[in-house]
């Protein structure tokens, strides 16, 4: 290949889209999207805002507390408000199906509530309109528009003849008019890099590792516009006419970008049913209760715990004990129960996980797939990283209430049997400011993006595949 | 200068082409005439290296024809309909296409090019999409003689034109072979054929049929000739 | 005779065959979808039937002397009754559950518990029959009218038409109403495949919901023929008609979306639960006499058990507490439910102009699938709350035992939502603007156009 010969070529091209007069309309409606999106992105984040609120003010009303029982407290319970990654602006991801508060409370384990799905009428579910969606879904409709006659249209009427003779290559050819639609394409996906970029600039509320987060995501919808670039120059180049071309291209786009992955996600859920919340609940109250009962006074687990625990001792009653009991019996419920819990939640989780491996694993034949869950997980807004933001909380609701049973152990009277009320048996405020609030930590990038393993091998071998594919035509491409 | 060794080519069962035999000199204009199917695209192509023969060689200059593109600096095409770029100028197109062939001609030897192609100065500018055929047809010219090709071949150049530009198309043919330019035609303007042409030949079923020299055979003789053998 | 051709022809072409089977393929996928959902919903109801009674007695067998300690821990059900059509629209029902149970503490707290649901299945959405109708439908009209006139002409075909035919118009009508009735009878195989699959009843339910798709269909035949009436070219056509298609289907309906939503931002969901939880737990801090007086004020009938003495702990005053809870927060759940409504009536009102929507809407609103049933179900869950607490309270400050109590009295209760009647002229009256403005639109064009070539 001479490279200034697919360099002229390549311009060529370029200048010639720019001169075509489809280019004005697509160029509006595509900023027209781009701002709209980019309106709707920073809005949705400011919702960051009231989170943040809410996390201040359920975190001063615990501070405020006076002198209490720590019992008391352990119900009072807490708050976890999800805040979302900066770059939730650029892709929204599954933000808007997932909850975003949860109340952290001792014994029981609340479902995170309050998605903006939950307040959705239903149009939720016609999608979302979000930068990164636009460059997934409209991006290669634009590809496909620009460049699916490129080639064939010239060998419809004989052009194609006078490039070869003049001495271009197959090969110049094909790559110079692929190399002029991915300027093309860049020039049209840099608004939507720069408008996130600005975002990152001017947001005070800053994670780390965002700019390493965004190289990779500007990086995957170069990779992924290149990808479009040479498979819609592969089509034009392999098909009969014009019209047969971009037939072949929409026909693609509705295969790979509407139904394969609804159908998959469908089958996937389909064969894969998971409990509702009643029946997860049961399953859990069951296991607790065949472990033993607390309420059961007369519960042979919690008896033989008694005893034994009587025996080290050498007490005759829990009050004799140099500690309070019932904070004993409830730190060892609280074990018990958050294990069973765990271990169902994992259960569940992998249960999800099951249900998305169709549309995980499909990825690998479909690019739309790839970039879609690549740019969710380096968005920090995919499944494995609410996930992260549910276990985070479950964890800092099992040290909450631990640390307000290991205070009622220590420090209230072994005398004191049950009940929390009353101004007796308390400790002093101070000690509630002592406690740290919840804080959500953002999972690591490398953990990210070991979850999307596939989709990055997808995206790199899709781009050798149609690498793979233009070099084949331009040995095998039919100039009549 | 060109020159065809019982060239063949087979489609599956279907023969396009059948040891076909000719020789054209250099500055000599050769007409192809047949019917439609008869093969002279087809022969047309195999020189063009676009396809290869299934026998038989096709030879340029004594090389091979299409031989990783070692003819092709010595050849240049113009299709039926020259189509090129609707949105760039005349002179745009030109400027394109002889780059491609590795020629950087000055904006002022461009002009020059399609002054000689008969292309009047007022219209170089202009986008292609407001040129009528003939105009379009004078800019590939341009783009042959641009790359300095030795043989030109034209696919039916003159079918759809009318009469005046026909009759400016014949005189810049002429013009071209005085520069010695060999040309290669595939038409069915058996007038023309006449009137441009040095040889003739007339193919039929992939074979060539009948050939003969326009010094020794009138329009009115060749048509009488054409019908009776077709 | 003419018809006979011109069915054999379009029967043959490939995007027939293929669009009808992947119609035919989806839409009987979308039947399994909805009967795995019903079958859930089922499921569960009957187990919570089984489940309620045995909950109540084995408290019963360990706190049945102490009444205000089993109602601590006893629940109560309410189910969200389902009707076998909310299987063609699952809409809000993956997320929200279909079983809530509630006892008689501060109910803020309990009532907004949303269902376990793997997010991800919700952002690719249920693949529903409105789904296969409102998406899959028009691309099937799509890929079967775009080159309806294009096409005769690129082939070289339309010119002898129009010397052959007395009328290009009827010609094109008689092409559209072949590529028509294939579409219409599929659509009928899939209605009543569901009405026999999913055991649907046919008047109230079923033929609502096809008349409405017919409507649908009907939009999307006369906007493609619009766009034949246009006479461009088949690639124009794809991608004009794709592009309205993602528009209407995908663009404009996210854009309303994204507007309501930031529009009527929620943060009174968050500083409710924050006020419930805070409203009642204070209350432990304070002297108990001001509790239950606040407490009596809601409820003045109660007034004459009195008050419990500051030390110690009586059930009297801790259900005061719980009440409080709700009590403090109910200006902001108050604002919470408004503001539902309000992005209820906004979307509604915009939907008028964007079919796609409306009939999702509308779709949503006949499986009693939507937002609006929703909040209907959790003001149901309200009033319900009040009743049993109303019921227990005077049984708990006498400190009754559950003895006293006819528990079989508490089966678990059941949300019928109430059965509006189906207003036709406001559901069908946007469809049919859209189909008369783009039937006047191609017969404006076609007098000028189609009779000339």
């Amino acid at each position: 290949m001479r490279k200034d010969l697919v360099r002229l070529i390549a311009s060529q091209f370029g200048k010639g889209v720019f001169k075509s007069r489809a280019m004005l309309p697509i160029i509006g409606i595509l900023l027209l999207l781009l701002a709209y999106a980019t309106y709707s992105g920073i809005q949705y984040h400011d919702q960051n805002h009231f989170r943040e609120d809410h996390q201040h003010m359920a975190r001063s009303s615990w501070e405020n507390n006076p002198d209490k029982h720590p019992h008391r407290m352990a119900h009072f319970g807490t708050f976890a408000f999800r805040l979302k990654h900066p770059l939730s602006v650029f892709d929204f991801g599954i933000e808007s199906y997932t909850g975003n508060a949860v109340f952290l409370e001792a014994h029981k384990q609340n479902t995170v509530n309050f998605s903006e799905a939950g307040f959705s009428t239903g149009m939720l579910r016609f999608g979302e309109l979000s930068l990164a969606m636009i460059l997934q879904l409209i991006l290669p409709l634009v590809i496909f528009f620009i460049g699916y006659s490129s080639i064939v249209s010239d060998r419809e009427n004989g052009t194609l003849k006078i490039l070869l003779t003049q001495g271009a290559s197959w090969k110049e050819i094909l790559f110079g008019r692929s190399m002029g639609l991915f300027i093309i394409a860049v020039l049209l996906i840099t608004p939507f890099f720069l408008a996130t970029m600005i975002f990152l600039l001017t947001e005070d509320h800053t994670v780390l590792g965002d700019w390493a987060r965004f190289a990779l995501i500007g990086t995957s919808y170069l990779l992924y516009a290149s990808i479009l670039c040479l498979v819609t120059i592969a089509i034009s180049a392999s098909s009969r006419s014009a019209k047969n071309a971009l037939i072949k291209l929409l026909g693609l786009w509705l295969l790979m970008a509407v139904l394969l992955p609804k159908v998959s996600q469908a089958a996937g859920a389909y064969f894969n049913p998971t409990p509702t919340k009643l029946e997860f609940r049961a399953a859990i109250e069951e296991e607790v209760k065949k472990y033993g009962d607390s309420h059961n006074p007369n519960d042979p687990y919690y008896n033989t715990l008694r005893d034994s625990v009587l025996q080290v001792h050498q007490v005759s009653s829990v009050s004799e004990l140099p500690f309070n009991y019932s904070g004993f019996v409830m730190s060892q419920g609280e074990k018990i129960s958050a294990e069973i819990y765990n271990r169902h939640h994992d259960l569940l989780m992998a249960r999800y996980r099951l249900q998305n491996l169709p549309a995980k694993w499909l990825a690998l034949i479909n690019p739309y797939l790839a970039i879609r869950n690549l740019s969710m997980a380096l968005c920090g807004t995919g499944f494995e990283s609410y996930v992260d933001f549910q276990l985070q909380a479950e964890d800092y609701r099992y040290m909450l209430a631990q640390k307000m049973n290991d205070l009622q152990i220590k420090y209230i009277s072994p005398s004191r049997l049950s009940g929390s009320e009353g101004k007796r048996d308390v400790l002093n405020r101070e000690t509630w400011k002592s406690i740290p609030d919840f804080k959500h930590e953002f999972m690591s990038l490398s953990t990210a993006l070991k979850n999307e393993l596939i989709s990055v091998i997808s995206v790199l071998l899709w781009l050798l595949l149609s690498l793979w594919g233009v070099q084949y035509l331009s040995h095998n491409a039919k100039a009549i | 200068m060109l020159e065809a060794r019982n060239l063949s080519k087979k489609y599956g069962n279907t023969d396009a082409l059948q040891d076909l035999n000719l020789k054209v000199g250099q500055g000599e204009v050769y007409c192809l005439l047949g019917q439609n199917g008869a093969g002279k695209t087809t022969t047309i192509n195999i020189f063009l290296g676009l396809i290869s023969p299934s026998g038989g060689t096709a030879l340029i200059d004594g090389v091979e024809a299409g031989r990783k593109g070692r003819t092709n600096h010595l050849i240049a095409y113009i299709p039926e309909v020259v189509q090129l770029y609707g949105n760039m100028s005349g002179l745009e197109n030109l400027d394109f296409f002889s780059r491609l062939s590795g020629h950087k001609h000055s904006q002022q030897q461009l002009g020059s090019l399609l002054l000689k192609a008969g292309l009047k100065e007022e219209e170089h500018r202009k986008k292609l999409s407001f040129y009528s055929k003939g105009m379009r047809q004078k800019v590939g010219i341009a783009i042959a003689l641009s790359k300095e090709a030795k043989v030109i071949f034209m696919d039916e150049p003159t079918s759809g034109l009318d009469p005046k530009a026909t009759n400016e198309f014949t005189v810049i043919c002429k013009e071209l072979a005085n520069e010695n330019k060999t040309i290669f035609m595939a038409t069915h303007d058996i007038f023309n054929a006449v009137n441009v042409g040095d040889k003739i030949g007339i193919m039929k079923e992939g074979r060539l049929i009948q050939s003969s020299d326009t010094t020794t055979i009138n329009a009115h003789e060749l048509q009488e000739l054409y019908l009776k053998t077709i | 005779m003419m018809y006979r051709l011109l069915f054999r022809q379009f029967l043959r072409t490939q995007a027939c065959q293929l669009g009808l089977l992947l119609g035919l393929f989806v839409g009987i996928a979308s039947l399994f979808v909805g009967q795995q959902f019903l079958k859930k919903q089922d499921r569960i109801a009957l187990e919570v039937e089984e489940k309620q009674q045995e909950h109540i007695e084995r408290n019963i067998k360990y706190h049945g002397d102490d009444l205000g300690l089993l109602l601590y821990y006893l629940k109560f059900s309410i189910v969200n009754d389902q009707e076998p059509i909310a299987a063609l629209s699952i809409g809000q029902k993956d997320l929200n559950p279909t079983v809530q149970s509630v006892n008689i503490m501060t109910l803020e707290g309990q009532r907004y518990d949303t269902d376990l649901v793997n997010p991800n299945k919700l952002l690719y959405g249920n693949l529903d029959l409105g789904f296969v109708i409102i998406y899959i439908f028009p691309l099937l009209i799509i890929a079967f009218t775009y080159n309806l006139r294009s096409e005769e002409e690129e082939t070289g075909t339309w010119k002898m038409v129009s010397v052959m035919t007395r009328s290009n118009l009827k010609f094109l009508l008689s092409k559209l109403l072949v590529r028509f009735t294939p579409l219409a009878i599929l659509m009928i195989v899939l209605f009543a495949l569901a009405g026999w699959f999913l055991k649907i009843p046919f008047a109230s339910q079923l033929f609502p919901f096809f008349v409405i798709s017919f409507f649908y269909l009907l939009f999307w035949f006369s906007l493609s023929f619009w766009v034949v009436s246009l006479k461009l070219s088949s690639n124009f056509n794809s991608l004009l008609l794709l592009t309205t298609w993602l528009g209407l289907v995908v663009l404009i309906p996210s854009m309303v979306n994204s507007y309501v939503a930031n529009r009527f931002p929620m943060p009174e969901a968050f500083t409710t639960i924050i006020n419930q939880r805070d409203g009642y737990h204070t209350k432990w801090d304070i002297e108990k006499r001001g509790t239950v007086e606040e407490f009596y004020e809601d409820y003045p009938q109660l007034a004459h058990y009195g008050f419990p003495t500051e030390e110690g702990f009586t059930w009297h005053w801790y259900y005061a507490m719980q009440h409080l809870g709700d009590v403090e927060s109910s200006e902001q759940s108050r604002l919470m439910v408004q503001k539902i409504e309000q992005r209820d009536a906004v979307s509604k009102e915009l939907a008028w102009f964007i079919p796609s929507m409306h009939v999702q809407l509308i779709f949503n609103d006949i499986a009693g699938t939507s937002l609006n049933h929703h909040l209907r179900f959790l003001k149901y869950i309200k009033s319900f709350h009040e009743d049993i607490r109303l019921y227990f309270y005077p049984k708990v400050f006498e400190k009754l035992t559950a003895e006293s109590i006819d528990w079989k009295r508490f089966e678990p209760f059941h949300f019928k939502g109430e059965k509006r009647s189906f207003d036709w002229s406001k559901t069908l009256l946007p469809l049919f603007i859209g189909i008369i403005v783009f039937i006047g639109l191609s017969a404006f064009g076609a007098r000028q156009s189609f009779s000339e070539i």
